[in-house]
């Protein structure tokens, strides 16, 4: 067995140390942040020559960030971008208490992964592109504190910043769509559960939710790209099985946590550039949820960006356009 | 508690390896495997064969045993980790009479992983700190199935070769627990002659 050891250690050593690769042109780097109970990768990649670097803010919650590069690489020719995987989410790894998984606590992860990137990365602007799920995290982020000084501004894609407002356009687009589509066991659903601020602490959303899908809300899934499905098992550094084990994590967070979300008052206190980006077909967060953030925004002039063709990922459906237009907000 | 009962089940796997003598000395084999979640995954896995129960069936030559297989598996996950797994396996295995191989095992692994990547740890005064080899420990139950073919029944080399799937479910994980799989494929050489 001692014989081994020097084996190991060397199989460790090289395999820590081998790709990493960070010079004043390219980096190819991994970083951990290690927070209450969490060990949340940090995958630097793509050109530092701008000094401008992209931290993309993935969804779910639960969802992963390093898979969705397969979309987002052609960012890393120009700038660089971090792919962050937030607590109990992804490649994310360590023994975490489930009461953690708060707006609070993801918002002061962010806190620690924007410093620490600032820190590794001096010298460099900090843009959020923020997806979905992400994107009320970034919201929790940029209105907490002073900490939007800490970033140069944020591209939100399909994501709100309260959770009674998406429920409310959610409906409306149910409700719309059922009736354009002739589905009237569903129209009759939608009528009979109207939402108030009095009944979201008790409103059964996933069945909405489900009634949402049911009509097309969402129809593009990522499992469906042969390339992506691929990349996903074999080229990155995701761990495979993992997406598997983490939505039981956040029953909790569904049935009582993501009804108390609501940032609708802090928005007027944003200040750096915002551009909304939005898929106009879809139904997850229908897109009157960004002319509602536009409309809160009234200390910057936000940007809206329509992606004709996409429904709640613009980065999969238009990808070409979706790189062209990061690159347009961040130059 | 969980703790208690794996280190207790892994000491008495050791106790059986060394209070029972092998049934046949030579039966011994060393283990030397390709061991990954995938090809992209790779890493290498030794293991010890020490048969505990070995019986040959007249009638049509098969033979049946029960192993005690302690292994060591590392392997390097890129840009994610590198983890090594120490397995005490329990293995009943069923070779047939033109050299066939089956077999079925369990093991309470051991998993330390190491984060392959530099790790920050938010200190009291909200900085970081640089924290070396960082990683962590869990338990890993594991059940294997597999193939192989011994060699020396018709083409008299003393070798074999086999192929498994490791199912494997790490704990903790996160909040909770995280199914592993593991492709095992490898050759089997006996410590002596046969």
């Amino acid at each position: 067995m001692k014989t081994l050891y020097p084996y190991l250690l060397f199989l460790v050593a090289v395999s820590l140390f081998s790709c990493e690769k960070d010079d004043a042109t390219t980096t190819d780097r991994t970083l951990y942040l290690r927070h209450k109970g969490a060990d949340m990768p940090i995958w630097v990649r793509g050109n530092r020559t701008a000094n401008k670097l992209v931290l993309f803010l993935h969804g779910g919650p639960g969802d992963c960030a390093m898979c969705y590069r397969h979309y987002l690489k052609g960012l890393e020719n120009d700038i660089a971008v971090a792919y962050w995987d937030q607590r109990i989410a992804g490649s994310s790894s360590g023994k975490v208490d489930v009461k953690t998984l708060t707006y609070e606590q993801f918002g002061e992860d962010a806190y620690y992964v924007v410093k620490l990137l600032k820190e590794q990365y001096p010298n460099t602007r900090i843009y959020l592109v923020a997806h979905s799920f992400g994107v009320e995290l970034a919201w929790q982020f940029l209105t907490t504190n002073d900490n939007q000084k800490l970033v140069s501004g944020l591209i939100a894609v399909n994501g709100t910043f309260s959770t009674y407002r998406w429920l409310v356009q959610m409906r409306e687009w149910v409700l719309r769509e059922a009736r354009q589509q002739k589905n009237t066991e569903i129209e009759k659903y939608v009528e009979a559960h109207p939402i108030t601020a009095e009944n979201l602490g008790t409103y059964e959303w996933p069945e909405l939710y489900k009634r949402m899908l049911d009509l097309n809300g969402n129809p593009v899934s990522i499992y469906d790209d042969k390339k992506f499905v691929l990349n996903y098992l074999f080229a990155s550094p995701n761990t495979a099985l993992a997406q598997f084990s983490h939505p039981k994590a956040y029953t909790e967070y569904g049935e009582t946590t993501i009804r108390g979300y609501d940032r609708s008052a802090f928005l007027k206190n944003i200040q750096i550039p915002v551009a909304l980006f939005w898929g106009k077909k879809d139904g997850v967060v229908p897109i009157e949820i960004g002319q509602e953030t536009r409309d809160l925004l009234t200390k910057t002039a936000p940007s809206f960006v329509t992606f004709e063709q996409s429904y709640h990922e613009p980065f999969m459906t238009e990808t070409d356009r979706f790189v062209s237009e990061v690159l347009k907000f961040v130059r | 508690m969980k703790r208690s009962f794996y280190v207790i089940s892994g000491l008495l796997a050791l106790a059986v390896l060394l209070i029972l003598p092998a049934p046949e000395a030579t039966a011994q084999q060393l283990r030397v495997a390709y061991f990954g979640e995938t090809v992209t995954h790779y890493g290498l896995k030794v293991a010890y064969e020490h048969p505990l129960i070995s019986r040959t069936i007249t009638r049509n030559s098969a033979r049946k045993e029960f192993l005690f297989t302690p292994g060591l598996a590392v392997y390097n996950h890129p840009d994610n980790h590198v983890g090594v797994i120490v397995s005490p396996e329990l293995a009943y295995q069923r070779s047939g009479r033109r050299g066939g191989v089956f077999e079925v095992s369990l093991s309470n692994s051991y998993f330390r992983y190491f984060l392959a990547g530099q790790t920050f740890e938010v200190d009291e005064t909200g900085g970081f700190r640089r924290v070396r080899m960082a990683g962590r420990g869990a338990y890993l139950p594991t059940v294997s199935v597999g193939f192989g073919q011994d060699l020396s029944i018709r083409k008299n080399r003393s070798l074999a070769w086999y192929a498994r799937l490791n199912l494997m479910q790490q704990r903790p994980y996160n909040a909770s627990t995280l199914m592993r799989f593991g492709i095992e494929c490898g050759i089997r050489k006996p410590l002596k002659n046969k």
